[in-house]
């Protein structure tokens, strides 16, 4: 860092935001019960933004550029880079703003196992986690892949900010496959700050049982509107929306007309939507600190959020980049109510997607559960086509919980009256 | 282009000499990379040099008793060759002590290392950097302005993405260096229907520089007329119906609906239903797919990034798959020829079977007599996602908008979005009509599942199938 300093000011750059960042891994590859591929990993990289500020028509411009170097580039080299990164921000400009607001503060470190034990040992725990699971008839771990991660993060802007902070993430993914009566298989990922083998276990058996009904399950779904039960990451995915909707960079440019105070959710016969945005490391990539804040309360925008410069352009106060939120509605019915009612309990796409601008949702079904008369069909194929907008005038959060590295909240979410493309008429 | 890596390449041999005392096989790869992006929106102009993560760096593979393992870095010099040896030896050994019990290596024999001598030079008219920030920044902020001043318009963005990159492999036999350069460029237009937005874009890209800008500039009326179409569309009605897919929407069912599932690692670990089907008929006669390095587009590189020399692989020969494409781990154990497909985000990932410029050869037809043939049915433009199921062939596609055909006409009347699903070889051997002209888009990253964002290419031409919209 301190030669990184040395040179933005040799290159004549007076305004700067440095993120630098070491990152150590070891990755363990699977294919059933053999080992496939093993992978270290070792880097050190630093993002340098270089701000320029200028005048036109007596309004005052600020300009930002960011290029990515290395402790490995001579001085020569890194001393190019800065300085072309500064000519070309001038044809960038846009309206002035403020860097972050400094802050000095000793190291934030990490505890516990993940940070603490040398990765290769962690992968080896999580990868035992996993293949524990792997105990059910019917169903197999396919395949699997374990990234143990510790980072060491630094920020140091020229307004004086100084932080730095310590991070540790295990994450990866699987495939789970039954033979019979269909050869099918179903994607799993998992995300951890900590070394939460259990989670894994537990989610493990989860997919082994759920591959095992998608094995025979049926294609009758017929097309029509349903009421549709989102469990898991789907739910995660769907409120996401809202995170996306009340980020300063799509208010600022009217991509969403949201504002603080705004009832984004509008009349409703449901539960009222309360959100909030969680921080999983103490300072954003800029170095502004991060902590907590209320997103929705009862439907209702309490804050907007995102990097420096679109929160000042909204005159908000900086909050940094989220990547976790809960959602703190209690719910109002036991998952175990909800599978009471008629209604199609989608549990795995081959790719849920929620479109943010559109606020439609859906995805082709992997499995899900036809639910009529209390009994449960396991079914396959079609598609979910919905609208949040629309959805969001009446749900019902479960009562049960589900967690992981971006979300907390209830684990299932009623939808209620989506369209579906059955499978009508396939052979 | 980035004379750096010459002068580090006698040092890197020296440490592939340092690893072949202790391992039956060393390799390494290097990369370096300039990246830049331009943009303008209503959220202001940006220009970031910084790219995807990766860059300048390293990745060493050795293969020891446990099998293959690799180290990725990115600093090196001669003086670190010792200390990066006993990381090696040290944190490979903790992997191997630390794998649970009941795991075993994978029997993998060590790649093919017979003498390979390469040299390529990227091919460009127009350097962008050449060009400048101030005249690319001015050319998209042109394009821009002039969509603005069409009806309904929200916002316009327009953006160009330029990549250099120079890659080295060396092993023991092999000495590989080439260097690339792609440009792409896109322009999008956004309008609002209430709370919901809708947005049009189209792509573009090439194999080379700035020279890509001059089809851009005269496009954007394209987008402002498809955005207002969507502005009045309306919700699909669920059903099979006869289809005109456009170029790019053919490119997303080569890539996404068969590409993915002719990925040969996914035969190593039984993920794919292909494996059973090879020598049989998938696909309509009219159906021939390529993968490969014939073609000049973003993902042509003559080596992967495991060292093996690229080709032009046959997928399917009319209609009849006859192999897949492959990586060369998969191909020790799979035992057949790699086809030079094993590609990583960067030097920083695991090297996988991954598509590179792939797309179905062209037919007969003209799109015009595919509309006129269709008594009710679509023709389907702007793929926006898709998603693979090589295991059982479901199609997951997304397409941005749908043009009712009535009695062999455009009615005028458009639905959006659309869900394509189905089962693969049913819909390819539906495919009835190909069209004449082949185009190739590689505007896009594809991800393996999730991750693993690599620069691809797909496409075709326009084609008539029996498609599932929902």
């Amino acid at each position: 860092m301190e030669r990184i300093k040395r040179l933005l000011a040799e290159a004549g750059i007076s305004d700067y935001i440095v993120y630098g960042y070491t990152e150590r891994t070891a990755e363990l590859f699977f294919v059933k019960k053999q080992l496939d591929t093993r992978r270290i990993k070792d880097v050190e990289k630093f993002v340098v933004t270089v701000f320029r500020t200028d005048e036109q028509d007596g309004k005052k411009l600020r300009a930002a550029t960011d290029v990515t170097v290395l402790a490995a580039m001579t001085d020569a080299e890194l001393l190019d880079a800065f300085k072309g990164a500064y000519f070309a921000a001038q044809f960038a400009m846009n309206p002035y703003y403020e860097l972050p607001d400094p802050v000095q503060a000793p190291t934030v470190e990490a505890h516990g196992r993940l940070t603490e034990q040398a990765p290769e040992q962690s992968a080896g725990e999580m990868a035992a986690a996993l293949f524990k699971a792997d105990c059910e008839p019917g169903a197999f771990l396919n395949s699997a892949e374990v990234f143990v991660i510790q980072k060491h993060a630094h920020v140091i802007s020229s307004r004086g900010a100084d932080v730095s902070w310590v991070e540790a993430e295990v994450n990866g993914e699987y495939v789970v496959q039954a033979k019979e009566p269909e050869d099918v298989e179903m994607y799993r990922d998992f995300a951890y700050t900590e070394l939460n083998t259990d989670a894994l276990s537990a989610q493990a058996k989860e997919a082994l049982s759920f591959v095992r009904d998608r094995a025979r399950a049926q294609k009758i779904l017929k097309s029509g509107n349903y009421d549709v039960i989102l469990t898991d990451e789907n739910v995660m995915m769907t409120l996401w929306f809202y995170g996306e909707r009340t980020a300063a960079n799509m208010i600022y440019p009217g991509y969403s007309t949201w504002k603080i105070g705004d009832d984004v959710q509008g009349e409703t016969t449901g539960e009222r939507i309360t959100l909030t945005m969680r921080a999983l490391a103490p300072y954003s990539r800029e170095g502004i600190p991060m902590r907590d804040r209320a997103l929705l309360e009862n439907g209702v925008m309490r804050s907007t959020h995102g990097s420096n410069r679109f929160c000042r352009y909204l005159g908000a106060e900086p909050t940094g980049d989220y990547r976790k939120y809960s959602c703190d509605n209690p719910g109002t019915m036991s998952f175990a109510e909800m599978q009471k009612r008629p209604c199609l309990w989608a549990v795995t796409f081959s790719g849920f997607e929620m479109d943010s601008f559109s606020g439609h949702f859906g995805g082709e079904i992997r499995l899900a559960y036809l639910i009529e008369d209390g009994k449960m069909t396991p079914v396959t194929g079609g598609s979910i086509n919905g609208s949040i907008l629309e959805a969001q005038k009446d749900l019902v959060f479960s009562t049960d919980r589900y967690a992981e590295i971006g979300y907390d909240g209830p684990y299932a979410i009623l939808l209620k009256n989506v369209a579906v493309a059955g499978t009508d008429g396939e052979a | 282009m980035f004379e750096r890596l010459d002068a580090v390449k006698p040092a890197l041999q020296k440490l592939i000499a340092a690893l072949r005392e202790r391992y039956a096989y060393a390799s390494v790869l290097a990369t370096a990379e300039r990246f830049r992006s331009w943009k303008v929106s209503k959220n202001g102009i940006s220009l970031s040099a910084s790219g995807l993560d990766g860059g300048d760096g390293y990745v060493i593979r050795v293969f020891d008793e446990t099998g293959c393992a690799e180290y990725s870095i990115n600093a090196f010099s001669e003086e670190m060759i010792p200390e990066i040896v006993k990381e090696m030896e040290t944190r490979f050994a903790a992997e191997r002590a630390a794998l649970p019990e009941g795991i075993s290596p994978m029997p993998t024999a060590i790649p093919d290392d017979s003498p390979a001598v390469l040299k390529k030079e990227a091919k460009y008219e127009i350097d962008p950097m050449e060009l400048g920030d101030e005249a690319i920044l001015a050319l998209i902020g042109r394009i821009r302005e002039k969509g603005l001043k069409a009806d309904g318009i929200l916002d316009i963005f327009c953006g160009v993405n330029y990549s250099a990159e120079r890659k080295i492999f060396l092993s023991e036999n092999r000495d590989l260096d080439e260097s690339h350069m792609w440009t792409n460029a896109y322009v999008g237009a956004m309008g609002a229907r209430g709370e919901e937005l809708k947005n049009s874009y189209r792509g573009y890209s090439v194999l080379g520089g700035a020279e890509l800008l001059r089809e851009v500039e005269n496009d954007v009326d394209h987008v402002t007329g498809a955005l207002n179409d969507l502005l009045r569309s309306e919700p699909m009605i669920p059903g099979e119906y006869e289809c005109v897919c456009d170029p790019d929407v053919t490119g997303m069912i080569v890539h996404e609906a068969f590409g993915h599932g002719v990925e040969m690692d996914m035969f190593v670990k039984d993920r794919a239903q292909a494996k059973q089907f090879i020598g049989e008929y998938v696909a309509s006669p009219l159906v021939t797919m390529h993968d490969g390095s014939a073609v000049d587009e973003c993902a042509t590189w003559a080596f992967d990034d495991e060292g093996t020399l690229t080709g032009d692989t046959v997928i399917i020969d009319k209609g009849v798959l006859r192999r897949g494409m492959c990586d060369a781990l998969s191909a020790m154990r799979l035992g057949v020829k790699p086809t030079g497909n094993g590609r990583r985000e960067s030097y920083e990932r695991k090297a996988y079977t991954r598509m590179t410029n792939t797309y179905f050869e062209g037919g007969d037809a003209a799109k015009e007599e595919m509309i006129a043939s269709i008594p009710y049915g679509f023709l389907l433009e702007e793929p926006t996602s898709g998603m693979e199921d090589p295991k059982n062939w479901g199609i997951q596609c997304m397409v941005n908008i749908a043009r009712e055909i009535k009695d062999g006409k455009l009615t005028g009347r458009v639905f959006s979005p659309i869900v394509l699903t189905g089962y693969v070889p049913d819909l390819l051997k539906s495919v009835s009509m190909m069209g004449g002209k082949v185009q190739l888009a590689g505007g896009g990253y594809c991800g393996k599942g999730y991750k693993e964002w690599v620069k691809v290419s797909d496409g075709g031409a326009y084609m008539k199938a029996r498609i599932r919209l929902g």
